[in-house]
């Protein structure tokens, strides 16, 4: 029986790939295996990078770098499972235990696109949110995909038309602007608030981190810590640190 | 709006469940399968009554269907976790347990109490140990500072529990140290 399932050509759709794929890396937790000295670490599968990645997202207050590469990866790989699940479906002749097998690969092509739609939305949040000042921003702009560039200063001019028409063009011409800086009062563009608290938890060593008090913080790997963002974001950028 | 305001400030607990749902646990499988490609990685092949290392995700549904047993971690038995229990009502820190323990455990004796042994103490034992941990987490609020707080070997979901309120406590004080220097 179980030599029929090897010859089974359909089954290459999956048989073939995992071949192709890095072997899938084992949790080295116990603290014999971390060498505090070798900052290398397990390799992360493409979709615990995109869990990372979302989790980032939805924790920092800041529009981090998108992940074009890495989502457009995951997307084909949802794509080619979606249609080997297709593929399989269409043949009567499966057996009940073919039939579980497309049902759990199923059951993750829903997981994973839970994932990827929640990272996109946490990003196009955030992108509405703070449109104006993306427009305005060469460095935000630098971290977002030519579609985000594009939905936030199509946001941003909308909502601009839409005050300008509603209120602005009855108003005198000296408070008719969306873009005052008012000495004593916060500017009229929301930026993202760098100083919001976040937790972080240390992927390797991160040793010298400067704390807002002037104090200097050595992170081991596995460190967990609530402080503020900006303290944490060079580490977030290089995937020192993950935001939890 | 392109994220619900219940998602805006904090992940929920179901989406931690997802992400603790990614990690492997034994099974004893009562189906046999070939080795197959998923997204997460190549799992099987199942070969009952061999033991296979699959998501806690798959375990779930392949026992739901009564294609499995899963056999508990071996952190979630009574002794291991009284131990535990023990550690962190006598010393001041908590206990090192695993960082999705919560999650996992409640998958587990939700889908799978008749694999586990003593369920019913299992489930008190989580229940001491939550309490006795929150009680650490009230008196970590006294130390915050607009600066760092460390946390170690706290937990996925605790961290979730205590994160509006720390995160508001740590922002009214860096608030209250910040603007004295900006009006200088």
């Amino acid at each position: 029986m179980l030599q029929h399932y090897h010859h089974n050509h359909e089954l290459g759709v999956w048989d073939e790939e995992y071949e192709q794929r890095p072997p899938t890396p084992r949790r080295t937790d116990s603290p014999d295996d971390i060498n505090p000295f070798l900052l290398e670490r397990t390799p992360e599968t493409p979709l615990e990078q995109l869990t990372r990645h979302w989790l980032n997202e939805r924790h920092a207050p800041d529009i981090l770098p998108a992940q074009e590469e890495l989502l457009s990866g995951m997307l084909d790989h949802l794509r080619r499972q979606s249609e080997a699940v297709h593929l399989l479906r269409g043949d009567p002749s499966s057996s009940d235990e073919e039939h579980i097998r497309i049902m759990l690969v199923q059951t993750e092509i829903e997981r994973v696109k839970f994932i990827v739609r929640s990272y996109v939305r946490t990003r196009l949040f955030k992108i509405e949110k703070y449109a104006r000042f993306v427009t305005s921003n060469a460095d935000v702009q630098r971290r977002l995909t030519a579609a985000e560039r594009d939905h936030a200063s199509r946001h941003a001019k909308i909502t601009d038309q839409h005050f300008y028409l509603s209120v602005l063009q009855s108003l005198p011409d000296a408070q008719a602007h969306l873009d005052d800086t008012p000495v004593f009062y916060p500017s009229m563009v929301t930026e993202p608030d760098k100083s919001r608290p976040v937790f972080v938890h240390a992927l390797t060593r991160c040793s010298q981190i400067t704390l807002p008090d002037g104090a200097t913080l050595d992170m081991e790997k596995g460190h967990i810590s609530l402080t503020l963002y900006s303290v944490v974001e060079q580490l977030v950028a290089r995937g020192e640190v993950e935001l939890i | 709006m392109a994220l619900p305001q219940s998602l805006r400030q904090s992940v929920t607990p179901p989406e931690l469940e997802l992400i603790a749902s990614q990690e492997l646990i034994d099974v004893v499988p009562l189906i046999s399968m070939e080795r197959t490609a998923f997204i997460s990685g190549a799992y099987g092949p199942l070969r009952p009554p061999n033991k296979a290392r699959i998501p806690l995700w798959m375990a779930v549904n392949l026992k739901l269907k009564k294609k499995c047993h899963i056999v508990a971690p071996d952190w979630f038995n009574v002794d291991y976790l009284q131990t535990r229990l023990a550690r962190e009502t006598s010393e001041p820190v908590f206990s090192d347990l695993p960082f999705r323990f919560a999650e996992i455990s409640k998958v587990l004796l939700d889908v799978a109490s008749d694999d586990l042994e003593n369920p019913d103490k299992l489930r008190s034992l989580l229940k001491d140990l939550r309490e006795a941990r929150q009680a650490k987490c009230r008196e970590g609020l006294r130390q915050i500072d607009h600066s760092e707080l460390s946390l170690p070997n706290l937990c996925s979901m605790e961290i979730n529990e205590i994160r509006p309120f720390f995160i508001e406590s740590m922002s009214v004080l860096t608030r209250l140290v910040r603007n004295p220097i900006v009006d200088r």
